[in-house]
């Protein structure tokens, strides 16, 4: 009988002090009484291991302690998908404000020096952050309804008529039409871009007038790098127009645009290595040449946040498109 | 490795099936008083195996449901908490074993129709 008093100490043990020897007596009684059926089958006393495996069968004492209390969640199976959801959603804009604050700090701080590695390290304990403040909104609501206020009910209050309009199928094969409206657009777009050089108001406006004016000037860098966006979007043009012509090229489709994005990324690389994007005019004070050093950097920024989110959105096509073929489904790959 | 996840798979699934009906068989035996052993194996000799460690537990929250009523008495010369269908617990009994049949009968007809169909395919 010291085994079951052991049993129930450890039992006792999970057991709130309200209920704990109202449910010790029961449990008590309960087992003696399959220990006492047990001998009354055997016709003889139990011994320790005969003890031991009716306590054994019984439970471990955390998990029959556990089954005596009240269900719970921290959060339940109604709310699960919304939080899921919620977090989902709200990513990217941790993502996105995490960015802003660091740029804006590091331009409050004189736009010297940016450690972007530091800044990628301590984003984890950002997300975590924001992970745990969620998950306990989440948690206080599922622990305060019922108990301070009534139970919500998904399932009421809502409207059919309020859903979303029907969106255009994924992975459905665009039309002649809309192949062809779109080989006009980019290819009304390479007039507009080849044009830029001799008419610069195209891209600028009424802001031309002022260039002049400015103490600072391109480097031959953006040349470089106007030629192959060209180069680029040329390459784009052939794509989509055999596209159109040639039946059957779908399933070439997303493997060419693979390319293009490739191609895209290796350009913006060639532009996070120049690092000097603006060079001084003719009369550049010490105040300007401070300026020119924080625009250069600002700019480097910029294409390393533009190749991280291209990167990123490469791997996200590569895995959508390994993903489609393993289900079979057709994939759908955006061009950057 | 197949045969092991279906086992799985099959003990889960009666796991969710016997539950709500291991509540019905428990209300519908405590028309009778008994405590947690007895009323083990009297479920027990009616081939309705309950684990200990479920029942037990399980009686306490149908209480706090007000479905059964309990109390402590000395029998054998021992003091055993024993349980009984309350009056609220009656009313719930009837509606749930008129749900259980309406379920019970339907299932039998959708088996019974696609027997139907199998044999007029097979003539």
């Amino acid at each position: 009988m010291d085994l079951l008093e052991r049993y129930l100490q450890a039992v006792g043990e999970y057991l709130p002090a309200r209920t704990k020897a109202d449910t010790l007596a029961e449990l008590r009684e309960n087992l003696l009484a399959e220990m006492e059926g047990r001998e009354e089958e055997l016709g003889r006393s139990l011994t320790q291991g005969e003890a031991a495996d009716v306590l054994e069968k019984h439970g471990r004492p955390v998990l029959v302690a556990a089954r005596y209390l009240p269900q719970q969640y921290l959060i339940g199976p109604a709310w699960f998908p919304i939080y899921w959801f919620t977090l989902k959603r709200s990513f990217p804009f941790v993502v996105l404000a995490y960015v802003v604050t660091q740029v804006v700090a590091w331009l409050f701080q004189g736009g010297k020096g940016m450690d972007v590695g530091a800044a990628i390290g301590h984003f984890p304990s950002v997300a975590l952050t924001f992970w745990g403040v969620v998950t306990l909104g989440f948690a206080c609501f599922e622990y305060a309804q019922g108990r301070y206020f009534h139970q919500v009910n998904l399932s009421k209050g809502w409207n059919p008529n309020d859903l979303p309009k029907l969106e255009p199928a994924k992975g459905k094969r665009p039309s002649l039409a809309g192949g062809v409206a779109d080989v006009i657009v980019s290819s009304v777009g390479m007039v507009w871009l080849l044009a830029i050089p001799y008419k610069p108001y195209l891209i600028l406006g009424p802001l031309v007038g002022h260039l002049r004016e400015m103490p600072f000037g391109l480097t031959p860098e953006w040349h470089i790098f106007y030629w192959q966006i060209i180069s680029l979007l040329a390459v784009q043009l052939v794509l989509k127009t055999v596209m159109v012509f040639l039946h059957g090229a779908e399933q070439w489709r997303k493997g060419f645009d693979m390319v293009v994005q490739v191609i895209g990324i290796l350009i913006i690389a060639v532009m996070v290595q120049a690092r000097t994007y603006m060079v001084p005019g003719t009369s550049v004070g010490a105040m300007s040449m401070k300026d020119l050093t924080t625009l250069n950097a600002a700019i480097n920024l910029g294409f390393k946040v533009v190749l991280v989110i291209s990167v990123v959105k490469l791997l996200w096509d590569v895995w959508k498109m390994i993903l489609s073929s393993r289900t079979g489904h057709k994939g759908c790959v955006t061009v950057f | 490795m197949e045969s092991t996840i279906q086992n799985e798979l099959f003990d889960s699934l009666r796991l969710e099936l016997r539950r709500g009906c291991l509540i019905l068989a428990v209300l519908a035996q405590l028309r009778v008083e008994h405590y947690g052993y007895t009323l083990r194996k009297a479920l027990a000799d009616e081939g309705l195996a309950i684990e200990e460690s479920t029942l037990y537990p399980l009686l306490r929250r149908l209480e706090t449901q007000g479905l059964l009523t309990s109390e402590w008495r000395e029998e054998e010369k021992r003091n055993k908490r024993f349980y009984r269908l309350s009056a609220a617990g009656a009313v719930i009994l009837e509606q749930l074993l008129a749900e259980w049949n309406g379920i019970n009968d339907s299932l039998h007809k959708i088996l019974e129709d696609k027997e139907e169909k199998q044999e007029k395919k097979e003539r």
